[in-house]
């Protein structure tokens, strides 16, 4: 038992494993480990709401960012435009199934589930709906943290404009637009939520169940 | 400075929480999941990984990785070669970026993970801050690999006027998204705390070997290893 209430004072930094006492920190501050440096604890301002707003607006603009195309090419007449979609069907035509396998996976279906995973976890948590479910749900969002490559497609599309913009005429579509705005928002979702304060506050809301259930 | 280990807590890596260590795999008493104190096997996960990308380096240079069809006549690039064509159109910018992302931050992560390894396993020259600073350079640039393959899937897409101009993928870019992918999970299964425990053992070894009673008996063999 004494251990328990211990474990409640201290943090310990991912990075380095150094023990701390617990910083109470006030919205907008971070505390740093002292031997590595690395970030111990944060306060986002406004994190639930931010996310909340970010998210919702990631995923209004995640069909345009797909399904319209990004850019087209006209040379000696004909004219060829392709979205981001396209790129996957064309992939699977070719036949490199492998790579249009983890194009898909990390330049859509990673940065859905991650904005859709978001999304609830804010929503829950504005409107007070508070699900033992969440624990789950919320470890399994931090699985994915590494596998975003939105920021990597993105500058592939500056790359691969430079490449064209030599030989052809090539012309900007909306989709592009759609797109950087929604890299954006899937960026600015997951910066703005605050990981300690939701695990703190889903410990809190159960704690009390798991007391019972030992009781019992 | 006291660490979780000295003090048997270990921290959940997915919720940042500290349990209180009472058998090897861990339940976190905040998320329920199951973990260890240290990630386990790192080393050898992490040098396995790395083999298995290194060798997937090699064909991912030497095949062609995009083919340009121009009038049905095809001619073949690799990563290399490609970067030798922005060159020789002067888009320096565009060749520094493609030869950072897709030849240097693959061997440098490759390389750089062999040498974090071997420091940690035998603990020589080892500078724990500088190395878990190296560490997360390389966690960070992981992804951007990736970017020659984006190029090509969306060159592909993109360029695909029947007849007059099309563009193909070669067979490289499976290897070389096998590579990128395989030294994303050996930074992944590396952990940077391993290089702290060896600091702070290795530190306490040295102090008991310079006390009074061992030097008489240490300190010429030592001078006889070396």
């Amino acid at each position: 038992m004494n251990n328990k209430i211990d474990t409640l004072l201290f943090v310990a930094c991912q990075q380095c494993d150094a023990l701390y006492d617990k910083p109470q920190l006030k919205q907008g501050q971070l505390a740093k480990c002292t031997r590595c440096g690395s970030m111990l604890i944060e306060r986002k301002v406004d994190s639930i709401e931010r996310s909340f707003n970010w998210s919702l607006a990631g995923l209004m603009l995640m069909l345009p960012a797909i399904l319209l195309p990004i850019m087209g090419v006209t040379l000696a007449g004909q004219y060829h435009q392709a979205s981001l979609f396209d790129c996957i069907l064309v992939l699977i035509d070719r036949g490199f199934f492998m790579i249009a396998c983890f194009v898909f996976l990390f330049a859509i279906a990673v940065p859905i589930v991650r904005l859709a995973g978001a999304f609830y976890i804010s929503y829950c948590f504005k409107f007070n709906k508070l699900k033992p479910s969440l624990l789950n749900f919320f470890r399994a969002y931090h699985h994915l943290d590494n596998w975003t490559m939105l920021n990597v497609f993105m500058l592939g599309i500056v790359v691969s404009m430079y490449k064209l913009i030599d030989d052809t005429e090539l012309s900007v579509n909306l989709g592009l637009l759609a797109f950087i705005f929604w890299l954006i928002c899937s960026t600015m979702s997951a910066v703005a939520l605050d990981q300690d304060c939701i695990w703190e506050k889903l410990e809190k809301a159960f704690a009390k169940d798991e007391a019972q259930d030992e009781n019992s | 400075m006291k660490t979780a280990k000295q003090l048997g807590l270990a921290l959940c890596p997915k919720c940042r929480k500290l349990n209180s260590l009472v058998t090897e795999p861990v339940q976190c008493s905040r998320c329920h999941g199951l973990f260890y104190q240290r990630k386990r096997n790192s080393l050898q996960y992490t040098l396995a990984w790395n083999f298995a990308a290194l060798l997937a380096f090699i064909p991912a240079n030497f095949y062609p990785i995009m083919i340009v069809y121009q009038l049905g006549i095809g001619s073949e690039a690799t990563i290399l070669s490609g970067i030798g064509e922005f060159i020789d159109h002067g888009l320096y910018p565009i060749a520094v970026i493609i030869f950072t992302a897709s030849i240097i931050v693959p061997l440098l992560k490759i390389i750089g993970l062999f040498v974090l390894v071997y420091k940690v396993h035998t603990g020589i020259r080892l500078k724990p801050d500088k190395h878990s600073k190296f560490y997360h350079a390389l966690e960070f640039l992981g992804p951007w690999s990736m970017l020659d393959v984006f190029v090509v899937a969306l060159m592909v897409t993109v360029v695909e006027l029947g007849f007059v101009t099309s563009v193909a993928a070669g067979p490289a870019i499976n290897y070389f998204t096998i590579t990128v992918i395989f030294t994303m999970f050996a930074a992944n299964s590396f952990d940077p705390r391993l290089l702290w425990d060896k600091k702070t053992a290795t530190q306490t070894s040295l102090l008991s070997d310079n006390s009074p009673d061992h030097i008489s008996g240490i300190l010429p063999e030592e001078k006889g290893y070396k």
